[in-house]
């Protein structure tokens, strides 16, 4: 009858189901293969250095939208590679639109591709766990990566490991993750206010704004999206408080300065009590939409069209915005502020953005050099981040650009992976943001946890049901919308607990202590 | 039956088989074969594995759902949800049908048949956010009105209570001109004579309409019903998500199976749970049409789907 295209979980595991037994059978033979071509191809190796006679045709997952002049770059770039190490690429692309879905479905379906864009927002560790991807030894790295492994600090590759073994090759750059928010320099100007630079002034910011500019939302924020842990929350609990959340989806935190790692309910802290009350101010003077929870506006849109007055993000992306609305809309004065300028910063972890094998690749060997020449060729970066010279960018000197005729045709996939000390920046990039990062990498906060990652597979029940008790009790809660706070946090609190949250604490301690019992 | 009888039936009625033969096809490869999946809700799903090889975990697949202790609340929603949608959208339905039915002018009935199924093909990402525009607080076309007129405005999307009348008023909306279609294709096929000699008798258009009409409707009715009512525990995952989203506010009224599970998962990604969760909707509505087809059965033999 109504044949209603239906996109829930059963519909998915269905054809999961179908792509699976259609290429079932072939399954066991390609594993087979696979072990045999590596130790074949290790004698090769020893043969032939390297083994780049049979010319080779790579395949590359990425996500993202492919870009209006893919082939334009990419038939340069092949050009270049052919020569170098006899190979070619071709990359599939993932839409951002659906690639959450899309992604886990090509390795569950066994797809044919060599190497695939990962990340830790990205599955790695999910895939990793379940064997999507080949594990990396030392060997295979130092043999046909020498560049990457000379060039990528140690820290980086353990940071990428679960487990005790490593599945990726991450991007070689550092990165603060702390967020900053963005705010209207003109208004604040306007109304004559106190720079922002605290919680506290950051709070007069807002309420100024909600209380004098009509039409205008003083702070937006996209809740709708399904986050459990908002960037205010990151900047207001996480930074203010120097905690670092083990895991987005989990709220359970350990103090920067606690060698031993003693984990904590966030949410049942005092600190979480009178953020609950900055909140709620904030929210009872209008400073967000009550619909905020329901929001499906792009709040980047919003601020360019001064709807909205500021809103939290990475300072990357702030930066690009700041960069953004000065091309723009010069008539939008913008500015960085960051919240919690005397607290420690936590460096990103490597695995943010990196490339991995396909666990079921035939060509190791030449997937890795591919990435080596990708993130340590000067030439070959160049193209891959940035597209064609003249046509995409404009190189400044040997490491800024600035962005080309059709720059907008050659963007907006996950490149990143292939980051490294070669990046140019944008030259129009804000220089504030350039102080300001490196201000923080002079207070870039070194700690044994770092190289922490959770392995939830035991508590992956609990974790599921928290993440439900995270959306439907927390994110009201600190939006505002529950009128007696104190009600909700109890509330909370007990269905966090009705859902497992101390099995998940246990569980989750248990291998800190490991963690860190590993290292002395 | 001997083996001359199979084969002479099936030359008998070769083109009856064959035309059946795409339908049968179609349920082969997208029904019964990936139902062997089902075997994924009872294993710890990893790619070395894949489907048959995963290692087996026995019920742990269901414990995240009933553990969870939400179960009971997302299975009713879903079920009333359903219920709702059933009862009102065919009575919507029938009523329309008969309506147009009985209109006189060609005209009209043609632009109002098309208007009343343009919503169904809108796609629910779309009517999401026709919705927000309509209900949100500050600057919705619904609040906008009541403040020109000097009321309260109302805050829809924190009030969980309004919920299950605007869902079941969108879903009418959405599906009454499909329905609709398939009743006005039901009541055209009525004998015509049946009419002409109940107007000799003096029948009034209500006579008509409850005497014949909607008695000769029955059967498509109930054949509706009872396939709509195998998937009372499927909750329409397009059209709650859309509307409701990621708004906890607005769960205890609005969480169906299908959101709940998408939503537990999305982040863990875990194959097997969303696999044991599908098991269970499927059981329980699987339970539900044999229980229909037998009540419809003991009414009456000949209605029954099987």
């Amino acid at each position: 009858m109504q044949h209603k295209k239906r996109y829930a979980t059963l519909v998915l595991t269905i054809f999961m189901a179908l792509a699976l037994i259609v290429s079932a059978c072939g399954n066991n033979a390609n594993n087979g293969a696979a072990v045999d071509n590596g130790s074949q191809s290790g004698a090769d190796a020893g043969a032939n250095n390297g083994g780049t006679s049979e010319e080779l045709t790579l395949k590359l997952l990425m996500v993202g939208a492919k870009p209006v002049d893919y082939d334009v770059v990419f038939t340069e770039l092949n050009n270049k590679l052919k020569e170098k190490i006899n190979a070619t690429v071709e990359v599939e692309f993932l839409d951002w639109s659906d690639w959450t879905q899309k992604y886990p479905l090509k390795f569950a379906a066994n797809e044919d591709f060599d190497i695939a864009y990962t990340a830790n927002w990205a599955f790695y560790n999910d895939q990793a766990l379940k064997g999507g991807f080949l594990e990396l030894t030392e060997d295979m790295l130092s043999t046909n990566m020498p560049q990457t492994w000379a060039a990528m600090p140690k820290v980086a590759w353990e940071q990428a490991k679960v487990d005790g073994k490593l599945y990726m090759v991450p991007h070689n750059n550092t990165e603060v993750t702390d967020k900053v928010v963005l705010i209207r320099e003109d208004l604040r100007q306007k109304h004559n206010l106190e720079p922002v630079n605290s919680p506290e002034s950051f709070a007069n910011y807002v309420k100024a704004i909600a209380a004098n500019e009509k039409g205008v939302t003083a702070y937006g924020a996209k809740a709708a999206d399904g986050w459990k842990w908002h960037e205010l929350d990151q900047i207001l609990l996480e930074q203010q408080n120097e905690w670092n959340l083990v895991d987005y989806n989990v709220p359970l935190a350990y103090k920067l300065d606690d060698a031993s790692g003693q984990l904590f309910n966030v949410y049942d802290t005092p600190e979480f009590k009178s953020l609950l009350t900055y909140y709620k101010d904030l929210a009872d003077n209008g400073a967000w939409s009550k619909n905020v929870v329901s929001n499906k506006n792009d709040v980047w849109q919003d601020i360019k069209a001064g709807k909205v007055a500021s809103y939290a993000q990475n300072l990357g992306t702030v930066a690009a915005n700041v960069a953004e609305a000065r091309r723009d809309t010069p008539d939008l004065e913008m500015a960085i502020a960051d919240l919690t300028p005397d607290k420690k910063k936590i460096g990103a972890i490597s695995t943010q953005n990196g490339m991995a094998i396909h666990a079921t690749s035939k060509k190791v060997e030449r997937s890795l050099m591919f990435i080596d020449l990708m993130q340590n060729d000067k030439e070959l970066h160049d193209l891959v981040m940035y597209g064609i010279a003249g046509t995409h960018y404009e190189p400044v000197g040997d490491d800024k650009f600035n962005a080309g005729p059709s720059a907008a045709n050659y963007t907006g996939f996950s490149n990143w992976g292939f980051n490294s000390p070669l990046n140019r920046t944008d030259a129009s990039y804000p220089q504030e943001a350039i102080d300001m990062s490196a201000e923080w990498e002079s207070k870039l906060h070194h700690f044994p946890l770092e190289t922490f990652v959770f392995d939830d597979s035991k508590v992956k029940n609990q974790v599921a049901s928290v993440g439900n008790v995270m959306l439907r009790y927390a994110i009201p809660l600190e939006y505002g919308l529950i009128p007696d706070i104190d009600k909700g946090q109890a509330e909370l609190l007990k269905q966090l607990e009705a859902a497992g949250i101390n099995e998940i604490q246990q569980e989750l301690q248990s291998q800190i202590d490991a963690f860190l019992a590993n290292q002395q | 039956m001997n083996r001359h009888g199979f084969w002479g039936e099936v030359v008998k009625h070769k083109t009856l088989l064959l035309m059946l033969t795409p339908a049968v096809l179609f349920f082969l490869l997208f029904a019964y074969i990936p139902m062997t999946g089902i075997v994924l809700a009872f294993k710890q799903f990893n790619y070395a594995g894949g489907v048959f090889g995963s290692p087996w975990n026995g019920l742990d697949n269901f414990r995240f759902f009933f553990d969870s202790g939400d179960a009971w609340r997302v299975t009713r929603n879903t079920a009333l949800y359903n219920i709702a949608f059933i009862i009102v959208n065919n009575v919507l339905q029938i009523a329309a049908a008969i309506l147009l039915f009985e209109v006189a002018g060609k005209w009209f009935r043609k632009i109002t048949q098309t208007a009343l199924f343009l919503p169904y093909f809108i796609s629910w990402v779309v009517v999401g956010a026709i919705a927000y525009n309509l209900f949100n607080y500050d600057v919705g076309t619904i609040n906008v009105f009541l403040r020109a007129v000097g009321m309260e405005p109302i805050d829809i999307y924190n009030t969980a209570a309004y919920w299950p009348l605007i869902l079941v008023i969108i879903s009418a909306w959405k599906a009454i001109g499909y329905g609709t279609i398939m009743y006005l294709a039901a009541i055209t096929s009525i004998d015509t004579e049946m009419y002409e000699a109940a107007e000799i008798d003096g029948a009034n258009v209500f006579q008509r309409i409850f005497k014949i009409t909607i008695p000769n409707l029955y059967p498509t009715l109930i054949i509706l019903i009872l396939l709509a009512i195998g998937n009372i525990f499927r909750g329409d995952f397009g059209m709650f998500y859309n509307m409701v989203g990621n708004n906890g506010i607005l769960f205890s009224t609005t969480d169906v199976i299908d959101t709940y599970v998408f939503r537990s998962l999305i982040t863990s990604n875990e194959i097997g749970m969303s696999a044991a969760a599908g098991f269970y909707q499927s059981v329980l509505g699987f339970a539900t049409i044999m229980l229909a087809n037998w009540a419809v059965r003991k009414y009456d033999k000949d209605r029954a789907l099987f």
